[in-house]
């Protein structure tokens, strides 16, 4: 790949003004994952409709209430191999069975990698086909903290059966592959002018005949410098995060990380280099110790707590308050951030989901799996606490679809996709 | 028709006009034969116009401007009838045409001028090789290196547990990894008591890469396993988890020539995860395999053999991964004698590709942490000594600043300087060329001469520790060095290389034989002939006597169980390679079944590319390519003829006999031997004939029984040495020998007689030879053709 080829991802995505007027708008999916369950009596509004109150763990939508859509009564259907963190995490965005395999959980049989792709990438892979959504990455995959092990319990995105996409949850990584290309040329260019001037000295040094060999040279390095030049012209018009220094991937970082991350998304966004977005927090079976909230316990022995630890629950809800945050501070950012094209902030544009691989830590169960939406990304009805009486959650993987602009029929096993999206939903 | 105006050193003593006819002989050949009375172009152009313009059309008193620009023939004929000479009698049409062609196939013309250009050193870039070495070298020399212990197989570590658990592993050297446990444990002495239900193992080494190119890892286990290639963390092959049945794992990595990779294999029995061993003892236990395999660039998939296996870990080495155009091989060896914007994008990338490397490892690369205090001074004084072995020569307090210091300050982030400066290092013309301290002939430019003549890559510490005290003037001292860089393994690298290309068989594909025709040929076959080739080269070449005679004469063929099959030997089916005399007929690298199949067609033996190689790598022919593309004429419509009797009809004509009265006689002195290179005495029904016959330079006339008399021929004869020495004098130095002395090529071959043959240190005399003589000065007059 040359330089030109290497500036592409720059210059695309970026039709003129005459042609914004034309397109639909742009419509974004970030799926938020975080592990072990969440303590129901804390997390479920007691109320359904539009009139509902926010409990503790969902305390901090508060400003986004009636953005916000909560879905109770989806539950994980899937069963097969594997355990349920791993059939949890496995089967979460992929709606199907795990294949048969060697990684024994503390249950159940040996399990190896699912057997289909996710959904994020089903839409990735519907909306890099047209010209009109297609975006330099089609998807990223941010990860906080997720422990440096490929296995069942730490993979999420499926790009096909036995294909794990490992999220990237290191934020100087990340930078690097949204902005390392374009960081490159600055440091090239920062350099050209020293070149040539010694390549001037080193020429004064040579015969005539040998000169004309680094003529040509230099000739060719004037043209780089010009090829840089004509593309930071194109360049995309947002600023380049500042990174701080030295973040070190450290239990005790996750919130310093956590935010490095959601900043990258937003810029991630504004330069529509993806539409679809996943970011998980540690693992199924994730052991972060929220010392920051005063807890020194990991979240994955909490969670085994009986309900009648009543010191366990309240740490508990406070972790996943934490997660809730965090979606929270997406959103502000996301709502903060005007579109490029006119079509309002960008939360209006996209939906924020945030789920688990249990319904509850404690028994393990695959039933009741949270599933909370915040924003006008795909057009559902939002503003409200709806209760389904337990429908499989490939039917919910299929509205993301749908509501996407991608109208599937069925996805993961067939079994599970019934009447088809989850009804009343948009 | 052999003449001598195909040698290079024809041309010093014969005829401007002789010399013209050579380098363009189409011309000279359709060129009717003058009448007695009509005048050449040459003899019009020295009566009529070379008392103005000059014999050479360099200018004279009356008209001093040299007669060269780019009109075409008839355009300068047109303007020779009409305007020359002055005066009113001008120049008649026929006379006109016939000086046009004359001044511009002679000296007007760009292609001419650049023809009478005298051979000279001149500038010249790293070749993408040199380039791609000098960086891998560049980056890991940041740190001291690690030996690569010693060859011939993995250290391997057996636990009595899963996942390395359990007590007093067993170690030892496993010669290649291929396990069949069954559902048994390990049979290794000494790890007994082995619950065969739960065992693991981890081979940790390197391997060295022969050959530059695409290299394919497979790991084959029902197990969960993990290879690790050239990085301790993240690994090659992941099969830790098990999915599905499929048990094979294929990933394909780019590997440089002559370097040690490090490799760590795990293997662990029983599930991962959560321990249910206790569980499953209730069961019979699973069984268990585990093999790793390699497919080498063109050859067939194989276990990784043990001779490319080392028993300790080395570091991590940087692998260049660009894409670069090909260098220039328009005069048979490749040089860095062009520019082009594909060449300077991939040297750019490269440049980008490495400084992110080291900026994102530093740790690593440099040993430095860069979130430490004092972390920019250190890394500034590396990067000043990266600077330093990247030009070869110490830096001048200016480059000092311009190259490393100015990016080392505060308001600069560390990864950002590294990024910089190492980018402006490998951008540098410094770096990227070579020859450019030719004014200052000094210990620095000997270091470095030596080191890209014997190893394409930068010089070793040893050899700028010699530059920097001075002590690389002397012949003594410069000998000193290049004997004991002979003996390092990149020079058997570079040998091994020019020996591959000088046989011509760099350049094929696979080797593909007709299956009906030679069932028992299968990949597998070709394969194998090529690792015994590399191993006969390795036996002979590679030898501490590197004997030159021993590399034509040998009678030693490196064969395996498989081959023994085909071409005899008689040895059991699964023996390893070893050296086997096959027949009586054998002598040399030119009767290996691999250079015989390779130079043969799907059926049928081809004399013709048997005798072009001995023609023009062995003995230093210059061949015209035919003057016609001909297709072989199909043996099916000559049944009755030999490969011979058919290849003398097609080759009768006039046209063609001038170079096939050469080649012909060569290749059909190897007509003992089919299209894979097996024996025979009979083809069609009739016996082979194996006489042949060469004309040397001086017209005597050697007559040949067949192969064994060819190779003896080629072992001893004087024009083979010289063929040799100046073909491997151009591989290494990459400058036209005639540019340092036109007696160079002769004495080196001299030497080469001397001592015994000994390639090495053949090699070891050229770089010393080149590395003294410093004569820029022409070494023909600018009138006489050159080596171009």
């Amino acid at each position: 790949m040359g330089l030109s080829a290497a500036m592409l991802p720059f210059v695309t995505n970026l039709p003129s003004v005459s042609e914004l007027a034309l397109l639909p708008r742009k419509k974004r999916l970030v799926i938020i994952f975080s592990p072990d369950g969440i303590v129901p009596k804390t997390f479920w509004p007691d109320q359904v409709g539009t009139n509902f109150e926010l409990k503790e763990s969902l305390k901090p939508l508060e400003p986004f209430k009636n953005k916000t859509l909560i879905l109770n009564g989806v539950s994980d259907r899937v069963r097969g191999d594997g355990d349920n963190h791993m059939r949890g995490i496995g089967c979460l965005l992929t709606g199907t069975e795990l294949f048969p395999g060697n990684v024994q959980g503390g249950s159940d049989t040996p399990a190896g990698w699912a057997s289909g792709h996710s959904i994020d990438q089903e839409i990735k892979n519907h909306l890099q086909k047209s010209i009109v959504t297609r975006t330099r990455f089609g998807s990223l995959e941010f990860g906080v903290m997720v422990p440096d092990h490929a296995d069942t319990w730490t993979r999420m995105v499926y790009a096909g059966p036995n294909k794990p996409i490992a999220p990237i949850d290191d934020p100087y990584q990340m930078f690097g592959k949204l902005y390392g290309q374009m960081k490159d040329q600055e440091t090239l260019k920062s350099v050209l002018d020293d070149l040539q001037a010694d390549m001037a000295k080193v020429k004064s040094q040579l015969s005539a005949q040998d000169r004309l060999l680094l003529d040509e040279h230099a000739s060719l390095v004037r043209d780089m410098e010009k090829e840089i030049q004509a593309s930071r012209k194109k360049e995309v018009g947002h600023k380049v995060p500042e990174m701080p220094a030295g973040v070190r991937r450290d239990n005790d970082k996750m919130p310093e990380l956590s935010k490095l991350q959601i900043d990258l998304m937003v810029s991630s966004f504004v330069a529509d280099s993806t539409r679809v977005a996943t970011l998980q927090y540690t693992n199924s079976v994730g052991q972060a110790r929220m010392s920051w909230l005063g807890i020194k316990e990991g979240q994955h022995d909490l969670s085994h707590e009986p309900d009648s630890n009543k010191e366990a629950q309240e740490k508990l809800t406070k972790i996943n308050r934490w997660y809730c945050e965090q979606l929270a501070y997406l959103c502000k950012r996301l709502a903060e951030t005007p579109e490029t094209d006119g079509t309002g902030n960008m939360l209006d544009n996209t939906t924020v989901v945030w789920t688990n691989e249990l319904g509850q830590g404690n028994s393990h169960t695959l039933e009741n799996i949270p599933f909370v939406m915040v924003g006008n990304g795909l057009d559902f009805k939002m503003g409200r606490s709806v209760k389904f009486n337990s429908l499989p959650h490939n039917r919910l993987l299929m509205s993301l679809a749908h509501g996407m602009g991608h109208p599937i029929k069925r996805f993961g096993n067939g079994d599970f996709c019934g009447d088809g999206p989850l009804p009343g939903l948009a | 028709m052999a003449s001598p105006i195909y040698t290079l050193f024809g041309f010093a003593g014969i005829s401007l006009f002789l010399g013209m006819s050579v380098l363009a002989p189409g011309q000279a050949k359709t060129k009717p034969k003058a009448p007695a009375k009509a005048k050449t172009g040459a003899q019009v152009y020295q009566a009529k116009c070379a008392p103005c313009h000059g014999a050479n059309g360099q200018g004279g008193a009356a008209y001093p401007k040299p007669l060269t620009g780019t009109q075409s023939v008839g355009e300068l004929s047109k303007f020779i009838a009409q305007q020359m000479p002055p005066g009113p009698v001008k120049c008649a049409a026929p006379d006109a045409a016939k000086v046009a062609q004359y001044m511009f196939d002679t000296f007007y013309s760009p292609l001419a001028q650049e023809r009478n250009r005298p051979a000279r050193v001149s500038l010249s870039r790293l070749t993408v090789r040199q380039f791609k070495n000098s960086v891998t070298d560049l980056l890991s020399g940041m740190q001291p290196r690690w030996g690569v212990g010693t060859r011939g197989g993995l250290s391997a570590t057996y636990f009595r547990g899963r996942l390395w658990e359990g007590k007093d592993p067993i170690k030892r050297v496993d010669s290649g990894i291929r396990a069949q446990f069954g559902t048994e444990a390990p049979n290794v002495p000494g790890l007994d008591k082995v619950d065969p239900h739960k065992f693991s193992i981890r081979w940790v080494g390197s391997v060295v890469a022969p050959d530059t190119g695409d290299y394919e890892f497979i790991v084959r286990s029902d197990q969960a396993v993990r290879l690790y290639l050239n990085s301790q963390t993240k690994p090659l092959i992941d099969g830790w988890i098990r999915s599905s049945n499929d048990n094979e794992f294929r990933v394909s990595v780019p590997l440089t020539g002559g370097q040690a990779y490090p490799i760590v294999l795990e293997f662990s029995k029983s599930t991962v995860g959560v321990d249910d061993t206790e569980k499953r003892k209730k069961l019979k236990p699973a069984p268990a395999f585990v093999e790793l395999q390699w497919k080498r660039p063109k050859l067939a998939v194989e276990t990784i053999p043990s001779r490319f296996l080392f028993s300790q870990e080395v570091r991590e080495s940087y692998v260049v991964a660009t894409r670069f155009p090909a260098d220039d091989r328009s005069i048979g060896y490749e040089r860095g004698s062009s520019v082009s914007k594909a060449w300077d994008d991939a040297t750019t990338e490269a440049a980008l590709e490495a400084a992110g490397y080291v900026a994102s490892r530093c740790q690593l690369v440099t040993g430095v942490d860069p979130n430490a205090a004092d972390a920019k001074k250190k890394l500034a004084e590396i990067m000043l000594r990266t600077a330093e072995r990247a030009f070869r020569r110490p830096l001048t307090p200016e480059q000092k600043h311009l190259y490393v210091e100015k990016h080392f300050v505060d308001t600069v982030p560390t990864d950002s300087a590294i990024k910089r400066s190492l980018l402006m290092i490998l951008k540098s013309p410094r770096f990227l060329y070579r020859e450019i301290g030719e004014a200052q002939r000094d210990s620095y430019l000997v270091a470095s001469q030596l080191a890209y003549g014997l190893w394409d890559t930068l010089p070793d510490d040893e050899l700028l520790r010699a530059a920097a005290a001075g002590s690389l003037v002397t012949k003594e001292q410069v000998e000193y060095q290049a004997n004991r860089m002979v003996q390092d393994p990149k020079a058997w690298t570079k040998l091994r290389e020019f020996l591959l290309s000088w046989l011509k068989v760099d350049e094929i594909p696979d080797l593909v034989k007709s299956a009906k025709r030679y069932p028992e040929f299968d990949d597998a076959t070709a394969s194998d002939l090529r690792q015994s080739l590399e191993l006969m080269l390795q036996q002979t070449a590679g030898s501490e006597a590197s004997d030159y005679r021993q590399l034509m004469l040998t009678q030693q063929m490196p064969i395996n169980g498989r081959l023994s099959q085909i071409y005899g030997g008689g040895l059991p089916k699964e023996a390893d390679f070893q050296p086997v005399k096959l027949g009586t007929d054998r002598a040399g690298v030119l009767t290996h079944p691999y250079m015989l199949s390779r130079l043969a067609y799907l059926e049928t033996s081809s004399p013709i590319h048997r005798g072009v190689l001995v023609a023009r790598s062995m003995l230093g022919r210059t061949l015209q390519p035919p003057p016609a593309a001909f297709a072989p004429l199909a043996p099916s419509l000559h049944p009755s003829l030999t490969t011979r009797q058919r290849v003398a009809m097609q080759t009768q004509p006039d046209a063609c006999s001038s170079c096939h009265n050469m080649i012909n006689p060569l290749g059909f002195a190897l007509e003992r031997f089919d299209a894979i290179g097996k024996e025979r005495t009979q083809e069609n029904s009739k016996t082979i004939d194996t006489s042949g016959l060469y004309r040397t330079r001086g017209g005597a006339v050697v007559k040949f029984s067949g192969p064994v008399d060819l190779s003896n021929y080629l072992a001893t004869s004087d024009e083979a040495h010289a063929a040799f020495t100046e073909k491997l004098f151009h591989h290494m130095v990459k400058q036209p020998a005639l540019a340092y002395r036109p007696t160079l090529i002769s004495e080196l071959t001299a030497s080469f007689v001397k001592n015994q043959f000994s390639i090495k240190r053949l090699m070891a005399e050229t770089v010393v030879q080149t590395s003294l003589a410093p004569e820029r000065k022409p070494a023909v007059q600018p009138t006489k053709a050159s080596a171009k």
